[in-house]
Protein backbone atom coordinates (compact mmCIF):
# COMPACT_ATOMS: atom_id res chain seq x y z
CA UNK A 1 0.00 0.00 0.00
CA UNK A 2 1.15 3.85 -0.32
CA UNK A 3 1.08 5.80 1.98
CA UNK A 4 -2.27 7.55 1.24
CA UNK A 5 -3.77 4.54 0.59
CA UNK A 6 -2.59 3.28 4.18
CA UNK A 7 -4.21 6.75 5.34
CA UNK A 8 -7.64 6.46 3.45
CA UNK A 9 -7.78 2.61 5.07
CA UNK A 10 -7.27 3.53 8.42
CA UNK A 11 -9.66 6.27 8.17
CA UNK A 12 -12.18 3.28 6.93
CA UNK A 13 -11.55 1.48 9.74
CA UNK A 14 -11.90 4.82 12.15
CA UNK A 15 -15.35 4.70 10.83
CA UNK A 16 -16.28 1.44 11.01
CA UNK A 17 -15.04 1.11 14.71
CA UNK A 18 -16.61 4.43 15.41
CA UNK A 19 -20.17 3.33 14.09
CA UNK A 20 -19.89 -0.08 16.59
CA UNK A 21 -19.90 2.41 19.23
CA UNK A 22 -15.97 2.36 20.09
CA UNK A 23 -15.45 5.55 22.74
CA UNK A 24 -13.69 7.84 20.48
CA UNK A 25 -10.78 8.36 21.88
CA UNK A 26 -9.44 5.04 22.12
CA UNK A 27 -10.43 4.30 18.45
CA UNK A 28 -8.45 7.13 17.57
CA UNK A 29 -5.15 5.67 19.81
CA UNK A 30 -5.79 2.18 18.09
CA UNK A 31 -6.05 2.93 14.53
CA UNK A 32 -3.42 5.73 14.62
CA UNK A 33 -1.21 3.03 16.45
CA UNK A 34 -1.85 0.72 13.86
CA UNK A 35 -1.32 3.22 11.18
CA UNK A 36 2.13 4.47 12.16
CA UNK A 37 3.51 0.80 13.06
CA UNK A 38 2.62 0.21 9.16
CA UNK A 39 3.47 3.35 7.97
CA UNK A 40 7.19 3.89 10.00
CA UNK A 41 7.50 1.04 12.28
CA UNK A 42 6.47 -0.99 15.60
CA UNK A 43 8.73 0.01 17.28
CA UNK A 44 8.11 3.81 16.77
CA UNK A 45 4.76 2.96 17.09
CA UNK A 46 4.65 2.10 20.81
CA UNK A 47 5.79 4.73 22.83
CA UNK A 48 3.52 7.25 21.22
CA UNK A 49 0.21 6.64 22.50
CA UNK A 50 1.98 6.95 26.41
CA UNK A 51 4.25 9.74 25.37
CA UNK A 52 1.00 11.99 24.01
CA UNK A 53 -1.24 10.94 27.02
CA UNK A 54 1.32 12.37 29.33
CA UNK A 55 2.05 15.31 27.09
CA UNK A 56 -1.54 16.30 26.59
CA UNK A 57 -2.32 15.84 30.38
CA UNK A 58 0.54 17.70 31.78
CA UNK A 59 0.46 20.97 29.40
CA UNK A 60 -0.62 24.48 31.25
CA UNK A 61 -3.05 26.02 28.45
CA UNK A 62 -5.24 23.27 29.33
CA UNK A 63 -5.40 23.76 32.99
CA UNK A 64 -8.34 26.06 31.70
CA UNK A 65 -10.60 23.65 30.85
CA UNK A 66 -11.35 22.28 34.27
CA UNK A 67 -11.70 26.11 35.66
CA UNK A 68 -14.39 26.91 32.76
CA UNK A 69 -16.47 23.73 33.56
CA UNK A 70 -16.07 24.58 37.44
CA UNK A 71 -16.69 28.35 36.43
CA UNK A 72 -20.37 27.35 34.80
CA UNK A 73 -21.03 25.15 37.79
CA UNK A 74 -20.59 27.57 40.70
CA UNK A 75 -22.16 30.08 38.58
CA UNK A 76 -25.39 27.66 38.30
CA UNK A 77 -24.43 26.40 42.24
CA UNK A 78 -24.64 30.43 43.34
CA UNK A 79 -28.71 30.69 41.54
CA UNK A 80 -26.98 33.09 38.87
CA UNK A 81 -29.50 31.61 36.41
CA UNK A 82 -32.43 32.08 38.40
CA UNK A 83 -31.47 36.05 38.95
CA UNK A 84 -30.60 36.47 35.16
CA UNK A 85 -33.91 34.97 34.03
CA UNK A 86 -35.96 37.00 36.69
CA UNK A 87 -34.21 40.38 35.86
CA UNK A 88 -34.55 40.01 32.09
CA UNK A 89 -37.98 38.58 32.88
CA UNK A 90 -39.45 42.31 33.93
CA UNK A 91 -37.28 44.35 31.35
CA UNK A 92 -38.44 41.78 28.46
CA UNK A 93 -41.86 40.39 29.14
CA UNK A 94 -44.08 43.35 27.25
CA UNK A 95 -42.27 42.26 23.72
CA UNK A 96 -43.76 39.92 21.95
CA UNK A 97 -42.92 35.88 22.96
CA UNK A 98 -41.09 38.34 26.10
CA UNK A 99 -40.36 34.99 27.98
CA UNK A 100 -38.39 33.59 25.07
CA UNK A 101 -36.37 36.64 24.81
CA UNK A 102 -35.60 36.66 28.66
CA UNK A 103 -34.90 33.20 28.54
CA UNK A 104 -32.00 33.94 25.32
CA UNK A 105 -30.56 36.58 27.14
CA UNK A 106 -30.52 34.94 30.55
CA UNK A 107 -28.62 31.98 29.05
CA UNK A 108 -26.56 34.89 26.20
CA UNK A 109 -25.24 36.22 29.96
CA UNK A 110 -24.84 32.49 31.58
CA UNK A 111 -22.74 32.30 28.72
CA UNK A 112 -20.64 34.65 29.98
CA UNK A 113 -19.58 32.66 32.81
CA UNK A 114 -20.13 28.81 31.59
CA UNK A 115 -18.06 27.19 29.05
CA UNK A 116 -20.36 24.34 28.28
CA UNK A 117 -23.52 24.41 27.11
CA UNK A 118 -25.33 21.47 28.56
CA UNK A 119 -25.05 23.49 32.38
CA UNK A 120 -27.00 26.18 30.47
CA UNK A 121 -29.78 24.12 28.93
CA UNK A 122 -30.60 22.30 32.29
CA UNK A 123 -30.35 24.96 34.48
CA UNK A 124 -32.74 27.03 32.11
CA UNK A 125 -34.97 23.77 31.65
CA UNK A 126 -36.02 24.28 35.09
CA UNK A 127 -36.60 27.84 35.38
CA UNK A 128 -37.93 29.16 32.05
CA UNK A 129 -39.92 26.47 30.58
CA UNK A 130 -42.30 26.03 33.85
CA UNK A 131 -42.82 29.62 33.36
CA UNK A 132 -43.76 29.90 29.84
CA UNK A 133 -45.83 26.89 30.19
CA UNK A 134 -47.55 29.01 33.06
CA UNK A 135 -48.47 31.41 30.34
CA UNK A 136 -49.21 29.27 28.06
CA UNK A 137 -46.37 29.20 25.56
CA UNK A 138 -46.62 26.90 22.88
CA UNK A 139 -44.57 24.15 23.79
CA UNK A 140 -42.23 23.38 21.13
CA UNK A 141 -41.49 27.20 21.25
CA UNK A 142 -40.57 27.15 24.62
CA UNK A 143 -38.40 23.96 24.55
CA UNK A 144 -37.24 25.41 21.01
CA UNK A 145 -35.84 28.49 23.00
CA UNK A 146 -34.20 27.00 26.16
CA UNK A 147 -32.11 24.03 23.85
CA UNK A 148 -30.76 26.80 21.32
CA UNK A 149 -29.93 29.44 24.17
CA UNK A 150 -27.94 26.73 26.15
CA UNK A 151 -25.55 26.91 22.66
CA UNK A 152 -24.72 30.50 22.99
CA UNK A 153 -22.74 28.99 26.26
CA UNK A 154 -20.12 27.56 22.96
CA UNK A 155 -19.30 30.44 21.27
CA UNK A 156 -19.82 33.34 23.72
CA UNK A 157 -16.75 33.26 26.14
CA UNK A 158 -15.33 31.59 27.93
CA UNK A 159 -16.27 28.42 25.62
CA UNK A 160 -14.79 24.79 25.28
CA UNK A 161 -15.42 24.74 21.88
CA UNK A 162 -12.55 27.64 21.01
CA UNK A 163 -10.19 26.22 23.75
CA UNK A 164 -10.41 22.96 22.05
CA UNK A 165 -9.81 24.44 18.81
CA UNK A 166 -7.04 26.01 19.62
CA UNK A 167 -5.48 23.06 21.05
CA UNK A 168 -5.49 21.34 17.97
CA UNK A 169 -4.74 23.96 15.13
CA UNK A 170 -2.26 26.21 17.51
CA UNK A 171 -4.17 29.32 17.33
CA UNK A 172 -4.18 31.77 20.17
CA UNK A 173 -6.63 30.97 22.71
CA UNK A 174 -7.10 34.49 24.13
CA UNK A 175 -7.86 35.57 20.75
CA UNK A 176 -9.97 32.75 19.84
CA UNK A 177 -11.79 33.79 23.02
CA UNK A 178 -12.15 37.37 22.25
CA UNK A 179 -13.43 36.56 18.49
CA UNK A 180 -16.65 34.59 20.14
CA UNK A 181 -17.80 37.61 21.66
CA UNK A 182 -19.18 40.01 18.73
CA UNK A 183 -20.95 36.81 16.90
CA UNK A 184 -22.02 35.47 20.02
CA UNK A 185 -24.13 38.34 20.68
CA UNK A 186 -25.29 38.69 17.08
CA UNK A 187 -26.12 35.28 17.14
CA UNK A 188 -28.45 35.75 20.26
CA UNK A 189 -29.87 38.84 18.33
CA UNK A 190 -30.79 36.17 15.99
CA UNK A 191 -32.94 34.11 18.39
CA UNK A 192 -34.69 37.03 19.77
CA UNK A 193 -35.61 38.01 15.83
CA UNK A 194 -36.79 34.26 15.26
CA UNK A 195 -38.88 34.76 18.28
CA UNK A 196 -40.41 37.93 17.57
CA UNK A 197 -40.85 36.60 14.22
CA UNK A 198 -42.64 33.65 14.71
CA UNK A 199 -44.76 35.40 17.24
CA UNK A 200 -45.67 38.42 14.96
CA UNK A 201 -46.70 35.46 12.53
CA UNK A 202 -48.78 33.89 14.51
CA UNK A 203 -49.41 34.97 18.07
CA UNK A 204 -51.14 32.14 19.79
CA UNK A 205 -47.75 30.68 19.44
CA UNK A 206 -46.89 33.09 22.65
CA UNK A 207 -49.61 34.96 24.61
CA UNK A 208 -48.71 38.46 25.62
CA UNK A 209 -47.89 38.05 29.48
CA UNK A 210 -50.32 39.93 31.96
CA UNK A 211 -49.37 42.67 34.03
CA UNK A 212 -46.83 45.74 33.86
CA UNK A 213 -43.63 46.33 35.26
CA UNK A 214 -42.60 49.67 37.28
CA UNK A 215 -39.57 51.90 36.25
CA UNK A 216 -38.40 51.16 39.48
CA UNK A 217 -38.63 47.82 39.36
CA UNK A 218 -36.95 47.13 36.19
CA UNK A 219 -34.06 49.16 37.62
CA UNK A 220 -33.81 47.11 40.54
CA UNK A 221 -33.88 43.80 38.80
CA UNK A 222 -30.73 44.99 37.27
CA UNK A 223 -29.15 44.18 40.15
CA UNK A 224 -29.59 40.43 39.23
CA UNK A 225 -26.94 41.19 36.21
CA UNK A 226 -24.26 42.75 38.16
CA UNK A 227 -22.34 40.12 39.46
CA UNK A 228 -22.43 37.96 36.41
CA UNK A 229 -21.15 41.63 34.12
CA UNK A 230 -18.33 42.00 36.80
CA UNK A 231 -16.89 38.53 36.56
CA UNK A 232 -17.15 38.42 32.50
CA UNK A 233 -15.69 41.73 32.37
CA UNK A 234 -12.93 41.06 34.61
CA UNK A 235 -12.06 37.34 32.81
CA UNK A 236 -12.33 38.63 29.07
CA UNK A 237 -10.84 42.28 29.98
CA UNK A 238 -7.63 40.75 31.30
CA UNK A 239 -6.89 38.41 28.44
CA UNK A 240 -7.74 41.27 26.20
CA UNK A 241 -5.82 43.44 27.99
CA UNK A 242 -2.92 41.33 27.68
CA UNK A 243 -2.68 41.35 31.56
CA UNK A 244 -3.64 37.67 31.85
CA UNK A 245 -3.24 34.96 29.95
CA UNK A 246 -6.46 32.78 29.28
CA UNK A 247 -5.65 30.14 32.07
CA UNK A 248 -4.83 32.71 34.55
CA UNK A 249 -8.03 34.78 33.72
CA UNK A 250 -10.06 31.29 34.27
CA UNK A 251 -8.45 30.68 37.76
CA UNK A 252 -10.08 34.64 38.76
CA UNK A 253 -13.29 33.82 37.28
CA UNK A 254 -13.24 30.61 39.12
CA UNK A 255 -12.02 32.06 42.40
CA UNK A 256 -13.95 35.16 41.97
CA UNK A 257 -17.67 32.68 41.46
CA UNK A 258 -15.94 30.22 44.38
CA UNK A 259 -16.22 33.47 46.64
CA UNK A 260 -19.65 34.13 46.01
CA UNK A 261 -21.02 30.44 46.33
CA UNK A 262 -19.61 30.45 49.42
CA UNK A 263 -20.81 34.21 50.57
CA UNK A 264 -24.17 33.11 49.77
CA UNK A 265 -23.84 30.01 52.01
CA UNK A 266 -24.72 28.53 48.84
CA UNK A 267 -21.69 25.83 48.90
CA UNK A 268 -22.54 21.99 50.41
CA UNK A 269 -20.04 19.45 50.06
CA UNK A 270 -22.79 17.71 48.03
CA UNK A 271 -22.63 20.30 45.42
CA UNK A 272 -19.03 21.08 45.41
CA UNK A 273 -18.23 17.16 44.93
CA UNK A 274 -21.16 17.32 42.11
CA UNK A 275 -19.16 20.41 40.38
CA UNK A 276 -15.75 18.43 40.73
CA UNK A 277 -17.14 15.44 39.32
CA UNK A 278 -18.59 17.15 36.51
CA UNK A 279 -15.24 19.18 35.97
CA UNK A 280 -12.71 15.53 36.01
CA UNK A 281 -15.51 14.19 33.33
CA UNK A 282 -15.84 16.97 31.10
CA UNK A 283 -12.12 17.63 31.52
CA UNK A 284 -10.62 13.90 30.93
CA UNK A 285 -13.14 13.63 28.33
CA UNK A 286 -11.76 16.32 26.34
CA UNK A 287 -7.85 15.94 26.72
CA UNK A 288 -8.52 11.88 25.68
CA UNK A 289 -9.82 13.09 22.89
CA UNK A 290 -7.17 15.57 22.09
CA UNK A 291 -4.44 12.84 23.30
CA UNK A 292 -6.46 10.52 20.73
CA UNK A 293 -6.48 12.60 17.80
CA UNK A 294 -2.82 13.96 18.27
CA UNK A 295 -1.86 10.28 18.01
CA UNK A 296 -4.27 10.14 14.72
CA UNK A 297 -2.90 12.83 13.38
CA UNK A 298 0.70 11.60 13.55
CA UNK A 299 -0.48 8.61 11.61
CA UNK A 300 -2.16 10.70 8.93
CA UNK A 301 0.66 13.34 8.33
CA UNK A 302 2.86 10.29 7.88
CA UNK A 303 -0.02 9.09 5.04
CA UNK A 304 0.69 12.43 3.81
CA UNK A 305 -3.36 12.75 3.09
CA UNK A 306 -3.79 16.09 4.63
CA UNK A 307 -1.01 18.03 2.25
CA UNK A 308 -2.73 15.64 -0.78
CA UNK A 309 -6.19 16.89 -0.21
CA UNK A 310 -5.21 20.42 0.31
CA UNK A 311 -3.10 20.19 -2.88
CA UNK A 312 -5.82 18.77 -4.69
CA UNK A 313 -8.35 21.50 -3.13
CA UNK A 314 -5.97 24.45 -4.02
CA UNK A 315 -5.83 22.68 -7.91
CA UNK A 316 -9.81 22.40 -8.42
CA UNK A 317 -10.78 25.68 -9.99
CA UNK A 318 -13.88 26.66 -7.53
CA UNK A 319 -14.30 29.04 -5.42
CA UNK A 320 -12.85 28.77 -1.69
CA UNK A 321 -16.61 29.65 -0.79
CA UNK A 322 -17.63 26.89 -2.53
CA UNK A 323 -15.66 24.62 -0.39
CA UNK A 324 -16.75 26.51 2.51
CA UNK A 325 -20.05 25.96 1.53
CA UNK A 326 -19.29 22.45 0.98
CA UNK A 327 -17.82 22.57 4.52
CA UNK A 328 -20.46 23.73 6.37
CA UNK A 329 -22.77 21.59 4.91
CA UNK A 330 -20.75 18.50 6.37
CA UNK A 331 -20.61 19.91 9.82
CA UNK A 332 -24.60 19.89 9.73
CA UNK A 333 -24.67 16.16 8.45
CA UNK A 334 -21.89 15.21 10.66
CA UNK A 335 -23.76 17.32 14.07
CA UNK A 336 -26.80 15.05 13.20
CA UNK A 337 -24.89 12.18 14.83
CA UNK A 338 -21.45 12.93 16.75
CA UNK A 339 -21.00 15.72 19.87
CA UNK A 340 -19.50 19.18 19.21
CA UNK A 341 -15.96 17.94 20.70
CA UNK A 342 -15.30 14.76 18.53
CA UNK A 343 -17.00 16.55 15.67
CA UNK A 344 -13.91 19.10 16.02
CA UNK A 345 -11.37 16.51 17.06
CA UNK A 346 -12.08 14.03 14.22
CA UNK A 347 -12.06 16.49 11.20
CA UNK A 348 -9.75 19.32 11.89
CA UNK A 349 -6.62 17.13 10.86
CA UNK A 350 -7.79 17.29 7.33
CA UNK A 351 -10.09 20.41 7.24
CA UNK A 352 -7.45 22.75 9.09
CA UNK A 353 -4.57 22.71 6.58
CA UNK A 354 -7.67 22.62 3.60
CA UNK A 355 -8.66 25.73 5.17
CA UNK A 356 -5.26 27.86 5.32
CA UNK A 357 -4.21 26.85 1.86
CA UNK A 358 -7.29 28.15 0.57
CA UNK A 359 -6.13 31.28 2.54
CA UNK A 360 -9.33 31.99 5.35
CA UNK A 361 -7.94 33.22 8.42
CA UNK A 362 -7.94 30.43 10.72
CA UNK A 363 -9.37 32.63 13.32
CA UNK A 364 -11.98 33.46 11.82
CA UNK A 365 -12.75 30.24 10.98
CA UNK A 366 -12.74 29.17 14.67
CA UNK A 367 -15.71 31.26 15.06
CA UNK A 368 -17.07 29.79 11.73
CA UNK A 369 -16.93 26.04 13.41
CA UNK A 370 -17.53 26.95 16.64
CA UNK A 371 -21.22 27.83 15.58
CA UNK A 372 -21.40 24.67 13.30
CA UNK A 373 -20.23 22.86 16.82
CA UNK A 374 -23.42 24.80 18.35
CA UNK A 375 -25.94 23.78 15.44
CA UNK A 376 -24.82 20.01 15.74
CA UNK A 377 -26.10 20.66 19.84
CA UNK A 378 -30.05 21.07 17.97
CA UNK A 379 -29.91 18.78 15.33
CA UNK A 380 -31.46 15.42 14.93
CA UNK A 381 -31.27 12.43 16.10
CA UNK A 382 -28.37 13.02 18.63
CA UNK A 383 -28.15 16.21 19.96
CA UNK A 384 -26.61 16.21 23.04
CA UNK A 385 -28.18 19.68 24.45
CA UNK A 386 -31.70 18.11 23.46
CA UNK A 387 -30.94 15.09 25.46
CA UNK A 388 -30.23 17.29 28.41
CA UNK A 389 -33.27 19.58 28.23
CA UNK A 390 -35.41 16.09 27.66
CA UNK A 391 -34.05 14.83 30.92
CA UNK A 392 -34.82 17.96 32.92
CA UNK A 393 -38.49 18.65 30.94
CA UNK A 394 -40.50 14.99 31.43
CA UNK A 395 -43.75 16.35 30.36
CA UNK A 396 -42.13 17.22 26.46
CA UNK A 397 -41.46 14.58 23.92
CA UNK A 398 -37.85 14.53 22.38
CA UNK A 399 -39.49 15.09 18.90
CA UNK A 400 -41.06 18.50 19.95
CA UNK A 401 -37.71 19.63 21.02
CA UNK A 402 -36.00 19.16 18.02
CA UNK A 403 -38.63 20.71 15.85
CA UNK A 404 -39.10 23.72 18.21
CA UNK A 405 -35.32 24.17 17.74
CA UNK A 406 -35.20 24.32 14.06
CA UNK A 407 -35.99 27.61 12.91
CA UNK A 408 -33.33 28.79 15.38
CA UNK A 409 -30.69 26.06 13.11
CA UNK A 410 -31.47 28.28 9.95
CA UNK A 411 -30.35 31.66 12.77
CA UNK A 412 -27.19 30.04 12.63
CA UNK A 413 -26.88 29.59 9.26
CA UNK A 414 -27.67 32.98 8.57
CA UNK A 415 -24.90 34.33 11.14
CA UNK A 416 -22.20 31.98 9.65
CA UNK A 417 -23.33 33.74 6.35
CA UNK A 418 -22.67 37.20 8.15
CA UNK A 419 -19.80 36.33 9.87
CA UNK A 420 -18.76 35.32 6.26
CA UNK A 421 -19.54 38.09 4.19
CA UNK A 422 -18.36 40.72 7.15
CA UNK A 423 -15.22 38.79 8.56
CA UNK A 424 -14.96 42.18 10.80
CA UNK A 425 -17.76 40.65 13.08
CA UNK A 426 -15.31 37.67 14.28
CA UNK A 427 -11.69 39.51 13.86
CA UNK A 428 -12.17 43.48 14.93
CA UNK A 429 -12.00 43.09 18.38
CA UNK A 430 -9.05 40.31 18.41
CA UNK A 431 -7.09 42.11 16.42
CA UNK A 432 -7.29 45.32 18.87
CA UNK A 433 -6.03 43.33 21.50
CA UNK A 434 -3.36 44.09 23.62
CA UNK A 435 -0.85 41.10 22.82
CA UNK B 1 -15.00 -13.44 47.29
CA UNK B 2 -17.01 -13.26 44.25
CA UNK B 3 -16.73 -11.36 41.21
CA UNK B 4 -19.49 -8.96 41.98
CA UNK B 5 -17.58 -7.96 44.97
CA UNK B 6 -14.00 -7.63 43.09
CA UNK B 7 -15.99 -5.50 40.82
CA UNK B 8 -17.35 -3.02 43.37
CA UNK B 9 -13.83 -3.34 44.75
CA UNK B 10 -12.67 -1.90 41.65
CA UNK B 11 -15.71 0.74 41.25
CA UNK B 12 -14.68 1.79 44.67
CA UNK B 13 -10.80 2.31 44.48
CA UNK B 14 -11.38 4.09 41.06
CA UNK B 15 -14.02 6.70 42.22
CA UNK B 16 -11.49 7.28 45.64
CA UNK B 17 -8.84 7.84 43.27
CA UNK B 18 -10.62 10.11 41.28
CA UNK B 19 -11.66 11.80 44.50
CA UNK B 20 -7.82 12.41 45.21
CA UNK B 21 -7.46 13.78 41.74
CA UNK B 22 -10.52 16.04 41.41
CA UNK B 23 -9.20 17.33 44.91
CA UNK B 24 -6.31 18.89 43.43
CA UNK B 25 -8.12 21.45 40.92
CA UNK B 26 -9.33 23.85 44.22
CA UNK B 27 -5.17 24.41 45.25
CA UNK B 28 -4.58 24.67 41.56
CA UNK B 29 -6.99 27.55 40.91
CA UNK B 30 -6.23 29.38 44.43
CA UNK B 31 -2.17 29.03 43.37
CA UNK B 32 -2.62 30.50 40.24
CA UNK B 33 -5.16 33.59 41.61
CA UNK B 34 -2.82 34.22 44.00
CA UNK B 35 0.25 34.17 41.66
CA UNK B 36 -1.59 36.36 39.51
CA UNK B 37 -2.43 38.51 42.52
CA UNK B 38 0.95 38.98 43.79
CA UNK B 39 2.47 39.51 40.68
CA UNK B 40 0.18 42.40 40.39
CA UNK B 41 0.10 44.23 42.86
CA UNK B 42 3.77 42.96 45.14
CA UNK B 43 5.49 42.34 42.10
CA UNK B 44 6.25 39.27 43.65
CA UNK B 45 5.36 36.10 41.18
CA UNK B 46 5.10 32.54 42.84
CA UNK B 47 8.11 30.71 41.46
CA UNK B 48 7.26 27.34 39.59
CA UNK B 49 3.46 28.24 39.50
CA UNK B 50 3.44 27.18 35.75
CA UNK B 51 5.69 23.75 36.63
CA UNK B 52 3.17 23.16 39.41
CA UNK B 53 0.36 23.93 37.15
CA UNK B 54 1.14 21.11 35.00
CA UNK B 55 1.97 18.69 37.34
CA UNK B 56 -1.52 19.09 39.12
CA UNK B 57 -3.09 18.59 36.16
CA UNK B 58 -1.60 15.46 35.06
CA UNK B 59 -2.39 14.40 38.45
CA UNK B 60 -6.05 15.95 38.08
CA UNK B 61 -6.16 14.02 34.16
CA UNK B 62 -4.68 10.48 35.07
CA UNK B 63 -6.28 9.92 38.23
CA UNK B 64 -9.44 10.77 36.27
CA UNK B 65 -9.56 8.71 33.33
CA UNK B 66 -10.64 5.19 35.19
CA UNK B 67 -13.83 7.46 36.54
CA UNK B 68 -14.36 8.75 33.39
CA UNK B 69 -14.75 5.81 32.15
CA UNK B 70 -16.40 4.26 34.91
CA UNK B 71 -19.56 6.39 34.14
CA UNK B 72 -19.33 6.10 30.43
CA UNK B 73 -18.01 9.55 29.96
CA UNK B 74 -15.38 8.73 27.22
CA UNK B 75 -18.10 9.26 24.34
CA UNK B 76 -18.96 7.14 21.42
CA UNK B 77 -21.26 7.12 18.87
CA UNK B 78 -24.33 4.67 19.61
CA UNK B 79 -26.60 5.70 16.85
CA UNK B 80 -26.47 2.49 14.70
CA UNK B 81 -25.94 0.29 17.82
CA UNK B 82 -28.53 1.51 19.60
CA UNK B 83 -31.16 0.09 16.81
CA UNK B 84 -28.96 -3.44 16.80
CA UNK B 85 -30.88 -6.54 18.43
CA UNK B 86 -29.85 -6.49 22.10
CA UNK B 87 -27.59 -9.74 21.14
CA UNK B 88 -25.75 -7.90 17.66
CA UNK B 89 -25.33 -5.04 20.44
CA UNK B 90 -23.31 -7.34 23.00
CA UNK B 91 -21.34 -8.54 20.49
CA UNK B 92 -20.00 -5.38 19.04
CA UNK B 93 -19.18 -4.03 22.27
CA UNK B 94 -17.27 -6.98 23.34
CA UNK B 95 -14.88 -6.57 19.96
CA UNK B 96 -14.70 -2.59 20.79
CA UNK B 97 -13.71 -3.22 24.58
CA UNK B 98 -11.70 -5.75 23.49
CA UNK B 99 -9.59 -3.57 21.25
CA UNK B 100 -10.15 -0.82 23.86
CA UNK B 101 -8.16 -3.26 26.39
CA UNK B 102 -5.37 -3.97 23.64
CA UNK B 103 -4.93 0.16 22.95
CA UNK B 104 -4.85 0.79 26.60
CA UNK B 105 -2.65 -2.02 27.41
CA UNK B 106 -0.27 -0.69 25.35
CA UNK B 107 -0.21 2.56 27.18
CA UNK B 108 0.16 0.73 30.43
CA UNK B 109 3.12 -0.63 29.38
CA UNK B 110 4.77 2.19 27.57
CA UNK B 111 3.49 4.45 30.29
CA UNK B 112 5.52 2.18 32.62
CA UNK B 113 9.33 2.38 30.68
CA UNK B 114 8.37 5.99 30.09
CA UNK B 115 8.52 6.01 33.76
CA UNK B 116 11.15 4.45 35.46
CA UNK B 117 13.72 6.20 32.64
CA UNK B 118 12.59 9.42 32.67
CA UNK B 119 14.86 11.65 34.77
CA UNK B 120 14.16 14.72 33.88
CA UNK B 121 13.31 17.51 37.09
CA UNK B 122 11.02 20.88 36.75
CA UNK B 123 12.92 24.02 35.85
CA UNK B 124 12.65 26.00 38.80
CA UNK B 125 11.51 23.91 41.74
CA UNK B 126 13.66 21.10 40.67
CA UNK B 127 10.93 18.59 40.82
CA UNK B 128 11.37 14.96 39.24
CA UNK B 129 8.92 14.60 36.30
CA UNK B 130 8.88 10.82 36.80
CA UNK B 131 6.33 10.26 39.71
CA UNK B 132 4.02 12.09 37.27
CA UNK B 133 4.93 9.36 34.14
CA UNK B 134 4.07 7.03 36.26
CA UNK B 135 0.81 7.98 36.93
CA UNK B 136 0.37 7.54 32.79
CA UNK B 137 0.79 3.82 33.83
CA UNK B 138 -0.91 3.68 36.96
CA UNK B 139 -4.09 5.91 36.39
CA UNK B 140 -3.86 3.35 32.66
CA UNK B 141 -4.15 0.56 34.35
CA UNK B 142 -7.41 1.83 36.63
CA UNK B 143 -8.77 2.83 33.76
CA UNK B 144 -7.78 -0.89 31.80
CA UNK B 145 -9.22 -2.75 35.06
CA UNK B 146 -12.53 -0.74 34.25
CA UNK B 147 -13.12 -1.60 30.57
CA UNK B 148 -12.27 -5.28 31.74
CA UNK B 149 -15.32 -4.82 34.26
CA UNK B 150 -17.56 -3.98 31.19
CA UNK B 151 -16.04 -6.24 29.29
CA UNK B 152 -17.44 -9.12 31.32
CA UNK B 153 -20.80 -6.87 31.64
CA UNK B 154 -21.19 -7.63 28.03
CA UNK B 155 -20.39 -11.32 28.14
CA UNK B 156 -23.13 -11.32 30.66
CA UNK B 157 -25.38 -9.73 28.24
CA UNK B 158 -24.34 -12.30 25.81
CA UNK B 159 -25.17 -15.08 28.08
CA UNK B 160 -28.47 -13.84 29.51
CA UNK B 161 -29.68 -12.77 25.62
CA UNK B 162 -29.05 -16.90 24.51
CA UNK B 163 -30.48 -18.49 27.79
Amino acid sequence: MTPVAAGIAGSFLLLILLFLGMPIAFVMMFVGFLGISYLASVHAALPVVAKTVYATAAYYPYTIIPLFVLMGAFAGGAGITAKLYGSFDRWFRKLPGGLGIATIAACAFFAALSGSSVAAAAAMGTIAVPEMKRFKYDPALAVGVVAAGGTLSFLIPPSLGFVVYGMLTEQSIGKLLVSGILPGLLLALAFVAVIVVKVKLNPVLAPATPGGVAWKEKFRALGGVWETLLVFLIVMGGIYLGFVNPTEAGAIGTTALFVIVISKLKLTWKSLSAALLEATRISVLVLFLVAGANVFSYFLALSTIPASVSTWMAGLKISPYAVLAILVFIYVLLGCFLDAISMMVLTMPVIFPVIKTLGFDPIWFGVVCVIMMEAGLITPPVGLNVYTLAGVVKEVPMETIFRGSIPFLFAMIGVVILVTVFPGIALYLPSMMGR
Amino acid sequence: MGWGEVKRGIRRINYLVCAIGMATIIPLMLLTFADVMLRGFFNKPIPGTFELSQYILAVFILLGAAYTQQVKGHVGVNFITSRLSPHSRAICEIVTTLLSLFIIAILVWQGWVEGITEKTVSDQLRIPQYPFRMLVAVGGFLLWLELLIDLFGAFGKLRRNES
